[in-house]
């Protein structure tokens, strides 16, 4: 029989029993619907926090950090009180000759303290940076200005604000430009305030921006700082950096052995693989638990096909008596699974996709991230190649036992 | 010629080690265009006999020859080609689709068959004419009487123009009126297409639409004899 009659007669096959049809493709559709959604809304999630990390951390730059390469979350802990990064080394990478990609240095000294005006607090981080931050870390103030090279080497008291530390001390108040507040003890003039960044992972909201030498000589009271970060003149230089660092500040910190290092480099591009491949593992993970629910529904196709074989047992025995080979029934049964499996992918897929594209409208509207949903074809593909493989494999047994059978017996039977 | 050849035919039935002789020792020739009627009561092997001639099932002794040819000679989808076209099956629970319509039932064995798909349509309606239903062709099966539906099982025997139509108690299911309708057609199909014609019947009335009678009894061919006063359909049914 033509292929084409072989799907026809199939889908009569469906059409006579539409409710059961419906009824045993629910798992299915339900499998790959969760499949659909893990997928889409995994990749929404990624792409969120890569832009975070794209829109926080320039492609060019990278992040040298004190201690060795963390392993684990006790090593990221270790970081913060680690205290190998000191001026010598900021000097070293500043001198051309060592890193010749190099367009700019910038140490980091962070720390907690209370912020005072008047009679307001306010308990916030403070960054201590160079006039660099506006282009590493795409610092740029909303209102007033950032911070000068002067500045920075006078240890001049000023400070840019975040959005959040001006609501919460200046609530009401028009004028914070040239207002001074106190962090521990000294006051600091109010030069700039950062852009409202919302939410995110990375917020410059609660932060007080000072000039580093500044946090290192009245804030921090320490000698080295948390991280050093430079500027390389281009993102296709930076591996080459990258390695011009290392052998910099292992000079600087007479080391001999790479395993010895008491530092650590971090781009942009490590955080994004980084976050890739942890997001990747996770929906992998949620992918497999879902893929679950598709082998249930591959069970329930089975039964419900091995149960439409009994009963059209008779059809079965008149068709083989007007003609049907072995194969003619093989492959109608087959392919009666497989369409109902493969139709239940499709559903899934447009059930799957329509769910993450409400779901993505509403964290757009209701927690205010710039989440972004993109149709994912390769799960939808995924969807429809593994929903169809499962009528096939499932949809084999009970078609070959309707295509085993005797015409006589089958025409016989009651 | 001769269409069916049955040299010593026997069929045991193995049930979990129960041997049952449905048939012993079986010969008879039915010639090219001859319509014969099989009777016996039943268990007495008519059935099974129409089965093994019509190669729904398979036989345990003997041999049959199908024109001319040794049926153990053929594999599996030579067979089932023969069942399609040299074979028409007319059977007493009509077996048909109830969800489809009488043109589909009709093309039934054409989707099985190599005969171009243009030509379907054209060969179903005039199989669906041959019965006296073209006012029917679109009704689903279900919608149809006994007899209608009867008819529609002949048409679709008819289809492929088959050498030979085996008929397994066509009328059993069918009040008398329609019963003799339907085996008036049957015998119309045998003296003016020249289709040869098996009957099965326990109905002597019925039988007597045939030329020849095999009367079978516990398995074995108790006489075969030309029917004397054939009776010959009155209503003009084929066109």
């Amino acid at each position: 029989m033509q292929i084409k009659y072989s799907i026809k007669t199939a889908v009569n096959g469906l059409r006579t029993h539409k409710s059961r049809s419906a009824l045993t493709i629910l798992g299915i559709v339900i499998g790959i619907t969760s499949i659909i959604m893990v997928m889409a809304l995994g990749a929404g999630a990624q792409n969120l926090i890569l832009g975070e990390i794209q829109g926080t951390i320039g492609s060019k730059v990278i992040e040298i950090r004190p201690g060795k390469e963390p392993k684990g979350p006790t090593d990221m802990m270790g970081i913060m009180f680690l205290d190998s990064l000191k001026q010598k080394d900021v000097d070293a990478l500043s001198k051309k000759a060592n890193v010749p990609s190099l367009t700019g240095v910038m140490p980091l000294v962070v720390g907690s303290e209370t912020i005072t005006y008047d009679s307001e607090t306010y308990s916030a981080s403070y960054y201590g940076v160079n006039q660099l931050a506006t282009r590493m870390y795409n610092m740029i103030p909303v209102a007033g200005r950032f911070m000068t090279e002067e500045e920075v080497k006078g240890f001049a008291d000023v400070a840019i604000i975040g959005n959040k530390v001006r609501e919460e001390l200046f609530a009401g108040k028009d004028k914070v430009l040239g207002e001074k507040i106190r962090i521990k003890g000294k006051n600091f003039r109010i030069i700039g305030i950062l852009p409202e960044k919302g939410s995110g992972m990375v917020s410059f909201d609660t932060i007080v921006i000072v000039p580093y030498t500044t946090a290192q000589q009245y804030l921090s009271g320490k000698k080295y700082f948390q991280h050093i970060v430079v500027e390389v003149d281009s993102e296709a230089n930076v591996p080459r950096a990258i390695e011009d660092i290392k052998t910099t500040i292992r000079d600087s910190h007479n080391i001999t052995n790479p395993e010895d290092d008491d530092f650590s480099l971090g781009s942009q591009a490590d955080a994004m693989k980084m976050v890739s491949s942890v997001m990747d593992t996770l929906t992998l993970f949620l992918v497999a638990v879902a893929a679950i629910s598709l082998i249930v529904g591959g069970v329930g196709i089975m039964n419900i096909m091995l149960v439409s074989v009994t009963e059209r047992t008779k059809e079965i025995g008149l068709r083989k008596a007007l003609g049907a080979t072995d194969s003619d029934i093989l492959i109608q049964f087959l392919l009666e699974a497989v369409i109902l499996t493969a139709l239940g992918g499709l559903i899934g897929i447009i059930l799957g996709s329509g769910l993450s594209l409400i779901t993505s409208v509403l964290i757009n509207k209701f927690a205010a991230l710039n989440w972004t949903f993109s149709f994912p074809w390769g799960g939808a593909f995924l969807g429809l190649g593994v929903s169809s493989l499962i009528g096939l494999v499932f949809g084999i047994y009970p078609a070959r036992q309707a295509a085993k059978k005797s015409p006589m017996e089958a025409l016989r039977y009651e | 010629m001769n269409v069916i050849e049955a040299k010593n035919l026997g069929k045991v039935y193995d049930n979990e080690g129960v041997k049952t002789n449905a048939l012993r020792e079986v010969f008879f020739d039915i010639k090219k265009g001859e319509f014969v009627a099989i009777m016996g009561q039943s268990g007495s092997g008519k059935s099974t006999l129409l089965q093994i001639l019509g190669l729904l099932d398979d036989y345990t002794s003997g041999t049959y020859h199908f024109l001319g040819k040794n049926i153990k000679d053929y594999n599996q989808k030579e067979i089932a080609q023969i069942r399609n076209q040299k074979m028409g099956f007319v059977f007493q629970a009509f077996n048909l689709l109830a969800r489809e319509t009488v043109l589909n039932n009709v093309k039934l064995p054409l989707l099985y068959s190599d005969k171009p798909e243009q030509e379907w349509e054209e060969l179903a309606k005039a199989a669906v004419v041959a019965v006296g239903l073209e006012h029917r062709m679109h009704h689903e099966a279900k919608q149809l009487s006994g007899g209608e539906k009867q008819r529609v099982a002949i048409a679709r025997a008819l289809v492929n123009n088959p050498e030979v139509i085996f008929a397994d108690e066509p009328t059993g299911n069918l009040d008398s009126k329609s019963g003799q309708a339907v085996i008036e057609i049957i015998q119309k199909l045998n003296r003016e297409l020249g289709h040869t014609v098996i009957l099965i019947t326990h109905e002597t009335y019925t039988a007597e639409y045939a030329e020849r009678i095999i009367r079978l009894h516990d398995g074995q061919v108790e006489s075969d004899t030309k029917v004397n006063n054939r009776r010959i359909h009155s209503h003009d049914f084929v066109k």
